[in-house]
């Protein structure tokens, strides 16, 4: 019989989730823990698994473009935007420069907008509640900018392979112009509330480090993987939509933890708002929509293309046959690919920690579990 | 030393709290006062679906082409005709329209080849029953009675 | 999980889809009379054809026949796409050889296709990029079902999920890898979703049954 004190500290096993408010959806992590201290973790998904990747063999390619903005759901125009382009590549048709701008200015508007929901459900967690009212109500403003625009405020279905179906209402680039310079101040106002707040600071300064050849080696994209210092982005590296045409930075920090994510994000909100007043001016005219068929029939061939998502890369995989439905359909979801390193941040770290980088990876449970 | 001194003196919550007390001002405060005030849904809102009819003689525009049903990813239209041999037109008798397997994509809409279905801006389709989702062609035309709750 | 028939279902007309991707706004010329429905024919089976790939020229084609010779069996481009179709034995010495010597130390999915009426019936597809050349390549392997195709979790620790979900999804075991688990259904699920021969509504309600003890409804 081991010989063990009344106050041996022994392993205990944690469920968090998956009915955790913290784990934003339906994730349910195991962690062993040693004390405070975790040991180690395993992420349980695939409750939202919904098989959209075998809907998508069943469907036709249009008929598929409203269930893309199902799985990163704060997020929908971006998915849709990665899910056109895939199938333009395989058409090999480009859609038409006005449609390429209009494209640029709602995706960066929605990437402010998955920021947004991001900064604050994360200071929620962090026990900040005031951002997430603000962020909030800035968030409204652009949804409310796609439901004049397309009908919709979250599941949008705002682009159609080829093109776009709607023409911009009377005043959107007015209200686009409004939006950009009423945003401005705002981000700075949340750095106001958080950037110097020492809770804040003490929450997540050297929380959750990944350095940049670890990411690498996870296959982390996105924000987390500039916040390593790696200087990438798919905007620059390769353009697509005419992102070529915008002046914008990538924003990069150095220390890989859950600080600088918060930074960067931050940073990359301005960045989204420059290239949107830079787009806004330079709409071109003309039409929107390229020359598709009514019936999308891509010859046989397979084409992978990407897209910055406001989470990381956004892969589609398409494999066609010839015939008017997708053969195969993978989607890289970046959150899947990102949740994987959350056993390598926080293996050590305390259970406290475990909120603050979960919700640093900004995941979305529907593009996980697709 | 300014580190320092700004911890001593709470700056960062001082900061903090001066953005909360700007916000207090009227102008920032968002409140959509729902059951009460409807709020105004944009013109191009995807909500309820509504089957037009003409105003002048109050026959339905459909015309029965099943181009909307063939159209919805989630197949949940169905449109049935008989032909009518005085006009050799196919005339409408049903049309049924599940609303709880909808997601609202406009596909339909975009289908139909004369305006006939339309997704309006009435968003409020809740129902007590399951079967209440699915709506016939009289729930079509006539679009959903919520009741308004006033106070 | 949403009902799959195909749309159109019985009718067995081809669905059209896309009209959705026509105009901007809806011109509305009223359709003549008695427009009678389309017969309900589906298109004449075309000879199967093939992916007009040409061959890919490049240093790094060139590089990777020599260092493996005979294993690579063809290097071409698609809509400027490059790929490599290997042996299935190499595909892990090449996407070492690739990270060591060319600098693809990204490995952005491992994914497969099922194609029943091959011999080979399964693809996998592993989608490499390489930061420094900002270059993109996938190198795909040609197996049959039941084949264990050696596993990257060695090479690239990101496969490790991506891999478990390619067993999920189509019942591809990988030969070495530390958790060979389904990920996204449940562990006790029969049969492997994405598989074409996979019934869709079949296996749906044979689970609803045995583990909610309900009528699935589909
Ligand atoms: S809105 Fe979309 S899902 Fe709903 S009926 Fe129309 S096509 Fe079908
Ligand atoms: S597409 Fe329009 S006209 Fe044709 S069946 Fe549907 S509602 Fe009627």
């Amino acid at each position: 019989m081991p010989d063990s004190t009344f106050l041996d500290s022994t392993e205990l096993v944690l469920n968090m989730g998956p009915q955790h408010p913290s784990t934003h959806g339906v994730l349910r992590i195991i962690l062993k823990l040693d004390g405070e201290k975790v040991l180690g973790t395993e992420c349980i998904i695939g409750y939202l698994h919904r098989g959209v990747e075998k809907i998508g063999e069943n469907r036709t390619y249009a008929q598929f473009n409203p269930y893309v903005d199902r799985m990163d759901y704060v997020a929908a125009i971006s998915n849709g935007l990665g899910y056109c382009l895939a199938v333009e590549k395989l058409l090999n048709v480009e859609a038409p420069p006005r449609a390429q701008c209009i494209r640029v200015i709602l995706t960066e508007l929605n990437r402010i907008a998955s920021h947004l929901l991001w900064l604050g459900t994360h200071a929620l967690d962090i026990g900040a509640i005031t951002p997430v009212f603000y962020c909030l109500r800035e968030r409204e403003e652009a949804l409310k900018i796609f439901e004049k625009y397309c009908g919709a405020r979250l599941t949008t279905h705002a682009f159609r392979i080829g093109g776009l179906l709607y023409e911009t209402y009377d005043g959107f680039e007015q209200e686009i112009r409004d939006f950009c310079a009423m945003f401005v101040p705002k981000v700075d106002e949340y750095e106001e509330l958080l950037t110097n707040n020492r809770i804040w600071i003490g929450r997540l300064k050297d929380v959750g480090i990944l350095s940049a050849d670890e990411c690498k080696e996870y296959g982390v994209t996105g924000p987390v993987l500039r916040a390593a210092g790696v200087k990438w982005d798919l905007r620059k590296a390769q353009p697509y939509s005419g992102y070529e045409k915008y002046d914008f930075e990538i924003p990069i920090r150095q220390n890989g933890d859950t600080y600088d994510r918060y930074i960067v994000r931050m940073e990359e909100m301005r960045q989204s708002v420059r290239i949107m007043q830079q787009a806004v001016e330079a709409i071109p005219e003309g039409p929107i929509m390229g020359k598709v068929g009514k019936v999308i029939k891509p010859p046989v061939g397979e084409a992978y293309v990407s897209i910055e998502a406001p989470k990381g890369e956004l892969g589609y995989y398409v494999v066609s046959d010839g015939s008017t439905q997708p053969y195969r359909l993978r989607v890289r979801p970046p959150s899947f690919v990102n949740l994987q390193a959350l056993d390598r941040m926080i293996r050590g770290g305390l259970v406290a920690d475990v909120v603050a980088v979960v919700g640093t990876l900004d995941i979305v449970l529907g593009e996980i579990d697709r | 030393m300014r580190g320092l001194l700004n911890r001593i003196f709470l700056v960062d919550l001082f900061q903090g709290l001066w953005v909360t007390f700007r916000n207090q001002h009227p102008k920032y405060i968002y409140t959509e006062q729902y059951p009460a005030e409807r709020p105004k849904v944009a013109e191009r809102y995807r909500g309820a679906p509504r089957l037009n009819i003409n105003p002048d003689n109050g026959e339905t525009l459909c015309i029965s082409c099943n181009l909307c049903a063939l159209a919805c990813p989630e197949a949940l239209i169905v449109v049935t005709s008989e032909r009518n041999e005085a006009t050799k037109r196919k005339d409408l008798t049903t049309f049924t329209y599940d609303t709880s397997r909808c997601m609202f994509c406009g596909l339909c809409e975009d289908a139909c080849p004369v305006d006939a279905l339309e997704l309006t801006q009435d968003f409020e389709m809740a129902t007590y029953t399951r079967e209440g989702q699915i709506w016939d062609r009289q729930m079509l035309e006539e679009g959903p009675k919520p009741t308004q709750y006033k106070c | 999980m949403a009902d799959d028939q195909k749309p159109g279902g019985s009718e067995a007309a081809p669905p059209p889809g896309s009209e959705a991707a026509g105009q901007p706004a809806k011109p509305a010329p009223p359709k003549p009379a008695a427009a009678p429905p389309k017969p309900a024919a589906p298109p004449p089976p075309k000879p199967p054809a093939i992916m007009l790939a040409t061959p890919w020229e490049s240093d790094l084609a060139r590089e990777l026949k020599e260092a493996f010779g005979e294993a690579i069996g063809e290097t071409s481009t698609y809509l400027g796409q490059n790929f490599i179709v290997a042996k299935p034995g190499s595909a892990i010495p090449i996407l070492e050889y690739l990270k060591l010597e060319s600098d693809f130390d990204y490995l952005v999915d491992v994914t497969a296709v099922d194609w029943p009426k091959r011999a080979e019936r399964f693809d996998v597809v592993y989608i490499l990029y390489s930061f420094s050349r900002n270059e993109r390549v996938r190198v795909k392997i040609f197996i049959p079902d039941g084949y264990q195709p050696e596993t990257a979790v060695g090479v690239h620790l990101t496969a490790d999920w991506l891999e478990r979900e390619v067993y999920d999804m189509f019942g591809i075991e990988f030969a070495g890898h530390p958790n060979m688990r389904r990920i996204l259904m449940p562990d006790e699920w029969q049969g492997f979703p994405l598989r074409k021969d996979y019934g869709i509504l079949q296996q749906d309600e044979r689970w609803v049954q045995e583990n909610l003890g309900i009528e699935s409804g589909q």
